[in-house]
């Protein structure tokens, strides 16, 4: 039956996409796109509509007022063709109520912000159309019941994350930024694609509830599904070696690096092990890779962080520092501990990123004085030249983005050399003009 | 047996026609004669109950259109020869579906959605023909609807695996070729290869029971490349052909293109909320049972045409801007992209509307 408690359901994933299609759709066929206000207005109804049935559900799910609300709401079916289904379902217990209430509250904030910080900037309207796409995408994860709509909310977290990085488009690193932690999601969700359509096919089910049925098939399968799902999860949450994006992803403007990178989508890889913690509960193999994957992040990013120069990038650093550690948390199976960790995590980043600007100027008296400290100490031994040497690495971030990079490379060379026979045999015309082009 | 809903197949037919007409509407005003005849004969062939007129009004449908192909040489050629086999295939299904006739539709399919080897005149036909391309894109989907409905099972169920198998490597070979194309030609050659690949890959997978994923996954692919093509002319009408070599900067005078360009280009890689990313799930769960190979190539192709779309819509429209004297999307322009877009969205969010019929055409998965 149809209650209150579908409805807020709807409402919250719902209210905010619509809020951004009516905005897109006004600017696409209106004669002229709306004004700053009219924008923030349309964008404000439907995060404040997200908060309140958030919060709604977060009050119905631990006081069963006005209506009980917890485990499996089933909308029925988004998609059936015979016994194949994807089904429309939400899942509300504690995960889902945190993690739904942190992203409305952050989101709602961050618009406000961002009211003053992007006022008369050229991209404001494009910010919050985007704004309202990726909180439709948190809600849409936070209540997820199955794997498929878990994906479909995660890719629309992807999208407007990649979009928000190359927000200053005029300029050329933002757009690079933009393409390369949009590559790695993609590359990483493929692992993730592919561990749903083979969950539904060995378990028979993406249901989240339902996962706990891996039990019955054997550990090279439950194996498999896990450390698909780790692959996904390190890309989303820049674990290693998918770090690299990180520390580029902070040319965006900084409410969306606050929200984005302090806040919800860094840990959304987090929220999906979260999720799926059954799966790696029975994956023990898996578990210990995702565990020691995470520490392996967390000195690695420890390390980075004493040598950055700017407020963002330190940032991104102690944010994969402490990613690294709720990873290896929840790959020990202490999840409750991992759920406060990260909610604790994300208010205290957002808070950081939002006041990077002030941050930098209160810490410059500080860094200096620490910078002429060490100089004056630094002698030539064995010792220091090992130290300076690991100073050089570090400030290089281990050079991890020209590693994967020399790993990508055998990869363009063959799509190059593919596209060279494609032009030599079957399009000759093309090869004449991108000749002449160059 | 659910009779057929012939709700589905008028609305196909309705869309076949609307979007073979588009692209003269957008830069015209009205269609040409020769545009009627090639809207008129494959919405046609959607309707009708028998194969051997389905496929009949296809040879005709497609030779006409090769015989306006001629300026494009080999294109042309590849065209006729569909139309043979369409021709073929109809002749042979007046006994009623056989081995040969199916062979001779996936034949006439795959040569049209142009398979790794066979896809030569592709990009010829789009630059000499923009919009005879755009046209012989849409009447893909009714060769594909045709085959779904005609064809011999117990054949599709034999070469089902083979199927599956050439159209994810021909995807998987043109997604990583989207990679390194240096204009926007070529990118969206690479995507309706890639996308081709998609179909193929999808419509042998029909032959072991996933007919409804197969017409979803090309109504979707259809509907966003063809929206892709048409902002694709939009944009060259108003700035002349786009290089990918350096930012364009287009996005302050063009913002409306930007965003439509952008939509379409998502939708086409699996977007949620949109029909690609239904589509997307459908193919992969179609292509698990056949081939663990495939789904794995399907789901990468994507990725790779995911990410030379974004590369691409950064260096059309980002970087310092540029201004123009031509205007942005004009009514007419503005009303074909919202109403795909709608139609994307819709289908989407609401994929059992379409998923309902289709299961009543060709039963269930």
């Amino acid at each position: 039956m149809f209650d209150l408690g579908h409805l807020a359901l709807v409402v919250a994933i719902l209210s905010p996409l619509l809020a951004a299609i009516i905005a897109g759709s006004s600017m696409l066929i209106g004669t002229r796109i709306p004004g700053e206000r009219t924008v923030v207005r349309m964008l404000w109804a439907g995060l404040l509509s997200a908060l309140l049935a958030s919060a709604f559900i977060a009050t119905a799910y631990a006081t069963s007022w006005p209506v009980p609300l917890h485990g499996e709401i089933d909308f029925g079916s988004w998609i059936a063709i015979g016994d194949y289904e994807i089904p429309a379902v939400f899942l509300v217990d504690q995960y889902a109520v945190a993690f739904s209430l942190l992203g409305a509250v952050l989101t709602a904030l961050v618009a406000r912000f961002s009211e003053t910080y992007l006022h008369k900037d050229p991209g404001f309207f494009r910010f919050y159309v985007l704004l309202g796409l990726f909180a439709a995408g948190t809600q849409l994860l936070a209540f997820a019941g199955s794997l498929d709509l878990f994906f479909a909310g995660w890719e629309a977290i992807g999208i407007a994350s990649a979009l928000f990085i190359g927000f200053f488009h005029e300029r050329a690193e933002p757009v690079r930024s933009a393409i390369r932690a949009f590559t790695t999601y993609r590359l990483c969700d493929v692992a993730f694609l592919i561990a749903i359509v083979a969950t539904h096919e060995l378990v028979g089910s993406t249901r989240l509830a339902d996962l706990g049925r891996a039990e019955s098939l054997p550990t090279l399968e439950v194996s498999l599904i896990a450390f698909l799902l780790l692959i996904a999860a390190f890309g989303k949450s820049a674990q290693l070696p998918f770090s690299g994006w990180l520390v580029r992803a902070m040319e965006g403007p900084t409410p969306s690096s606050a929200l984005f990178y302090g806040g919800i989508s860094i840990h959304a890889g987090l929220y999906l092990l979260l999720r799926t913690a059954p799966v790696l509960g029975m994956a023990p193999w898996a578990a210990m890779f995702g565990a020691t994957v995470g520490l392996l992040t967390a000195f690695y990013a420890s390390a980075v962080v004493r040598t950055q120069a700017d407020a963002k990038g330190a940032l991104a650093q102690a944010t994969l520092a402490q990613i690294g550690l709720i990873l290896a948390e929840i790959c020990f199976g202490w999840t409750t501990l991992a759920l406060v960790h990260l909610i604790t995590h994300a208010l205290l980043r957002v808070w950081q990123y939002l006041r990077a600007p002030n941050m930098l100027h209160d810490a410059h008296h500080h860094a200096h004085h620490e910078h002429r400290t060490h100089a004056a100490t630094a002698t030539d031994t064995a010792l220091s030249r090992l130290r300076r040497r690991l100073y050089v690495e570090q400030l290089h971030r281990f050079r991890l983005d020209d590693r994967l990079d020399a790993l990508v490379a055998p990869v363009l060379a063959l799509a190059h050399w593919l596209q060279r026979i494609d032009e030599r045999w079957f399009d000759r015309d093309e090869r004449r003009r991108t000749d002449t082009e160059a | 047996m659910t009779p057929e809903p012939i709700i589905l197949r008028l609305f196909l037919s309705a869309l076949v026609a609307l979007l073979v007409i588009a692209p003269d509407l957008m830069a015209r005003g009205r269609p040409s004669a020769a545009t009627l005849l090639n809207a008129t004969l494959p919405a046609l062939a959607l309707l009708m109950p028998h194969g051997t007129l389905a496929y009949g009004l296809l040879a005709l449908a497609t030779g006409a259109q090769a015989y306006q192909a001629r300026p494009a040489g080999l294109q042309a050629v590849a065209m006729l020869l569909v139309s043979a086999l369409a021709l073929g295939a109809a002749a042979l299904l007046l006994a009623g579906p056989s081995a040969l006739a199916f062979y001779m539709s996936i034949l006439a399919l795959i040569l049209r959605a142009g398979l790794l080897g066979l896809h030569g005149g592709m990009s010829v036909l789009w630059r000499k023909l923009p919009t005879l391309q755009v046209q012989q894109y849409t009447t893909l989907l009714v060769l594909v609807f045709s085959h779904l409905r005609f064809s011999d099972h117990a054949t599709a169920q034999a070469a089902a695996d083979a199927i599956v198998v050439l159209g994810a490597s021909s995807a998987l070979v043109f997604g990583l070729t989207s990679l390194v194309q240096r204009n926007l030609d070529g990118l969206l050659r690479a995507s309706m290869l890639m996308h081709g690949g998609f179909m193929i890959a999808a419509t042998g997978a029909a032959g072991k029971g996933h007919a409804v994923a197969a017409l979803f996954v090309s109504l979707s692919m259809t509907l966003a490349v063809v929206g892709l093509c048409l902002m694709v002319l939009a944009l060259e009408a108003r700035v002349g052909k786009v290089t990918l070599l350096h930012p364009g900067g287009r996005a302050r005078a063009f913002p409306r293109l930007a965003a439509a360009f952008g939509i379409f280009g998502a939708a086409g890689v699996g977007m949620p909320g949109t029909a690609g990313f239904i589509a997307d799930d459908l193919i992969l769960h179609a292509l698990w049972s056949e081939s663990v190979y495939a789904t794995i190539a399907v789901a990468l192709a994507s990725a790779l045409l995911a990410i030379a779309t974004l590369r691409a819509i950064t260096l059309c429209f980002m970087g310092p801007q540029t201004g123009s004297v031509a205007p942005d999307l004009l009514p007419a322009e503005r009303l074909f992209a919202f109403g795909l877009i709608l139609l994307l969205l819709v289908s989407g969010l609401t994929p059992q509307l379409v998923v309902g019929a289709s299961v009543g055409l060709f039963g269930s998965i």
